[in-house]
């Protein structure tokens, strides 16, 4: 009971098909139990499936787009910046969501709004332009075909101003995409799960947002005097500096050297290179600038620019590890401005780096073996390290031609056309793997096909401790972990912060709670927000579950089970398929599901409100 | 000794953890758009990410075209007395910097007004891109900045005697393998 502050209490819905816009009131039981972010979109998304009897096309107009900053988005407090993109993944065919950085999410909320959904499809090209009260669609058939940097720019000159914050697609949301992403400020990305392709489905090229409104607080004092000591911890931790510097590019030097950096596609796990890649590197002779999401002192975005070479003239905010190894290591890139420009051709298209640098990987290695013919890939040979080549690829999957037609649909219907592709590429429920090996640890292969949106790191990075502390645990503490991050992770996203300065440089998560305390002035504790961040894993998994998955789908793939790691710390690991099996029944129990990984029915009144 | 409040953009990641904390000493309420300084992120060039602050200006535009003298310098900072304020705006518009600000919520213009001498937001900016920097020290960084840059180039050339001569020098950072 009792939030005081730290909302507006608006839900702003849209309805792009007839263009009506509405202003609905959230309940305090609303606010209360499913506090932000990623909450308010699994509800949200629950509730329009409920209405549609759970058959939904998700590139259909009913599917439900819902942006959700939290309620701690936008104050003051480190990292502060996150809003989350939440609809069933079209990728997927389930929940999906995703969540960028940089203060679009913080404009947002200063537009006097808590949650935004988006329903229907435009009848042409149009932009939604919300200036704090009012709201207005905008037909801009002239966005067609622009990229997402383009598309702002074009924006700022329409509207008049620059003062605002745009998220975006480009041309792979707009050719729908399966992996398409949104862009907000430039080079923020929400990634992953095909967000972009479901704004393209609704003829959506942008949101620009311009909002004035104080945030609500309830205890500024208190906050101030809460985050400065959290400010003050972050700054005297002995990693903050390379954090400045080098972002999460640090993490290729630690990836390489325990063996779980992704590297010709997942064949091995170490890449001999990894010095042209690294972070070292890039600091060497590529990075020109810092880059900050709001309220943020680790800035670990790295603005590089390639300086002389074939790329000369190539800028861009990035690339972090994640993209770094697809897009390098995985490809067998050993170029960094290669890699740099790669990464700026996804962003300017508008694709997830992951996913594209997955499944050319995937293509690559396809062709190498003889699965795909030189027919298959429109006649245009490829190999490891052929930068032309990869480029040419990410172009043709974004404006899906010839070969790309068929890549641009991601893995299920990849593996659809040439089921031996099963073999290669990897991917967990249509959701293709993020940059960390899962053979090295168990857990990671348990987080990985478990979570609810596929094969996505962020659900549950539980490799570091599994790398430093080795493998001796039991069975329990492993399962135990896995759902301990699956539980404060997601909460991140509830609150609409970011969980690096957790995770990386260990700010106690018990500061949250005094955050969120001060903020909406509700007493509780970190327990209790756990447990409902709890239950939004256990709506995002009944969304799942009524859609048709179970035991069967928490899976990993083939190479995960079959091919071992050839060199480096790890060689000759495989994920046993017993063991496996053994860890998912336990963590089932642990979950209280059942042995086929379904939630209770009980659950579902939980979420009837 | 008098001291400016100094940006140095270049160190600047556009966290605008400063835009925050002074809206709080401010206004005690968390509106980065009610802070007396703004950090302009421009695109689509990624490396302009510029604090716009006022600098106090010696012979302030402001202070000149205010036509009640709302303005007025108090120990080398100029300051608004909300008491004579006619909410006409001309400072804002006058400031060749744009660094007064306007906001819809609020009557007055938004200016700094240093904090007292121990501004928040230099406190705060977690890279040091917002710096009290003593007057006569303006633009040493630079300074040092571009004799330093000599030490990149390659070659000199120069004529002795009539003739063109060309001293290769040590060639700095690693060349493109």
């Amino acid at each position: 009971m009792n939030i005081r502050s730290g909302y507006f209490r608006k839900h702003l819905h849209v309805n792009l098909t007839d263009g009506e816009i509405e202003r609905l009131d959230l309940s305090e039981t609303f606010l209360e139990k499913y506090i932000g972010g990623r909450g308010f979109g699994a509800k949200l998304v629950w509730d329009n499936l409920r209405m549609h009897d759970f058959k939904i096309d998700p590139l259909g107009p009913e599917n439900l787009l819902v942006i959700a900053p939290g309620p701690l988005t936008g104050v003051y407090l480190p990292s502060s910046g996150k809003c989350s993109f939440i609809s069933i993944s079209p990728a997927t065919g389930m929940y999906g969501d995703s969540s960028a950085g940089g203060a679009f999410g913080v404009e947002l909320r200063q537009s006097g709004i808590d949650v935004l959904s988006i329903k229907g499809r435009a009848p042409e090209l149009s932009i939604l332009f919300i200036d704090n009260d009012s709201t207005e669609i905008i037909p801009m058939p002239e966005l067609k075909g622009k990229s997402c940097l383009e598309t702002e720019g074009i924006i700022f000159e329409k509207l008049g101003t620059y003062a605002m914050h745009i998220a975006a697609i480009g041309v792979g949301g707009e050719n729908q995409v399966l992996f398409a992403c949104v862009n907000t400020d430039w080079s923020r990305n929400a990634g992953r799960t095909g967000i972009g392709a479901i704004m393209g489905s609704k003829n959506l090229k942008a949101i620009a947002v311009r909002g004035h409104k104080d945030l609500p607080v309830y205890d500024v004092n208190g906050l101030v005097a809460e985050a400065d000591r959290a400010y003050e911890y972050l700054s005297k931790h002995k990693y903050f500096e390379l954090w400045q510097q080098q972002g999460l590019m640090n993490v290729i030097e630690y990836a390489n050297e325990h063996g779980i950096l992704p590297t010709y596609n997942f064949r091995d796990t170490v890449f001999v290179r990894h010095d042209r890649i690294n972070g070292e590197e890039m600091l060497d002779r590529y990075k020109i600038g810092d880059s900050a999401c709001f309220a943020c002192s680790m800035t670990c975005g790295n603005i590089c620019l390639v300086k002389n070479g074939k790329y000369t003239g190539t800028v861009t905010e990035g690339p972090e590890y994640e993209s770094c190894a697809m897009l390098g290591s995985n490809l067998g890139v050993d170029n960094f401005a290669a890699v740099l420009a790669a990464n700026r051709l996804c962003d300017e298209l508008g694709i997830d780096t992951i996913s594209t640098g997955n499944i050319i990987g995937a293509v690559i290695e396809g062709y190498e073996q003889g699965i795909l013919s030189l027919a298959d890939i429109d006649n245009e040979e490829i190999a490891w390290g052929d930068e032309d080549a990869i480029l040419n690829l990410i172009r043709k999957i974004a404006f899906r031609e010839g070969v790309g037609d068929i890549l641009s649909q991601g893995s299920l219907r990849i593996i659809e056309r040439w089921p031996e592709m099963e073999k290669i590429i990897l991917h967990v429920k249509g959701l293709e793997q993020s940059a960390y090996d899962s053979r090295a640890g168990i857990s990671m292969a348990l987080g990985y096909a478990t979570s609810d949106i596929g094969a996505h790191h962020t659900r549950a990075w539980t490799i570091a401790k599994e790398m430093e502390e080795g493998q001796n645990w039991t069975d329990e503490e492993k399962v135990e972990i896995v759902i301990y991050h699956q539980t404060l992770r997601p909460l991140f996203d509830m609150l609409g912060v970011c969980r690096l300065p957790w995770i990386e440089l260990g700010l106690n998560e018990r500061h949250y709670e005094n955050f969120y305390r001060y903020v909406t002035g509700r007493e509780t504790s970190l327990e209790e927000l756990l447990e409902r961040s709890k239950d939004i894993y256990d709506l995002t998994r009944l969304i799942n579950t009524r859609m048709g998955v179970n035991r069967k789908d928490d899976t990993l793939p083939y190479k995960v089970y079959a091919r071992p790691v050839l060199t480096g710390p790890n060689a000759g690991k495989v994920i046993d398929k017993d063991e496996f099996q053994k860890l998912l029944s336990l963590y089932y129990k642990r979950r209280g599901w059942d042995e086929n990984g379904i939630p209770p029915r009980e659950i579902e009144a939980k979420f009837d409100d | 000794m008098s001291r400016k409040l100094t940006v140095i953009p270049e160190q600047c990641s556009g966290c605008k953890i400063c835009e925050l904390v002074c809206s709080i000493r401010q206004f005690g309420v968390n509106n980065p758009k009610k802070a007396a300084i703004r950090v302009i992120v421009v695109y689509p060039h990624p490396v302009l990410r510029m604090p716009i602050v006022c600098s106090q200006c010696k012979r302030s535009t402001c202070e000149e075209v205010c036509p009640v003298g709302a303005l007025r310098r108090d120990n080398g900072v100029v300051q608004l007395d909300k008491d004579v304020c006619i909410s006409c705006f001309k400072c804002i518009e006058a400031c060749p910097f744009g660094a007064i600000y306007a906001h819809e919520d609020c009557e007055f213009p938004i200016k700094c007004d240093m904090c007292g001498g121990d501004p928040e937001c230099v406190k705060k900016c977690p890279k040091g891109a917002l710096r009290l920097i003593p007057e006569a020290a303006l633009g040493e960084v630079r300074r040092l900045n571009n004799v330093l840059s000599y030490t990149q180039m390659k070659e000199i050339e120069f004529y002795e005697k009539g003739e063109k001569k060309v001293i290769q020098y040590a060639e700095i950072g690693k060349e493109e393998l």
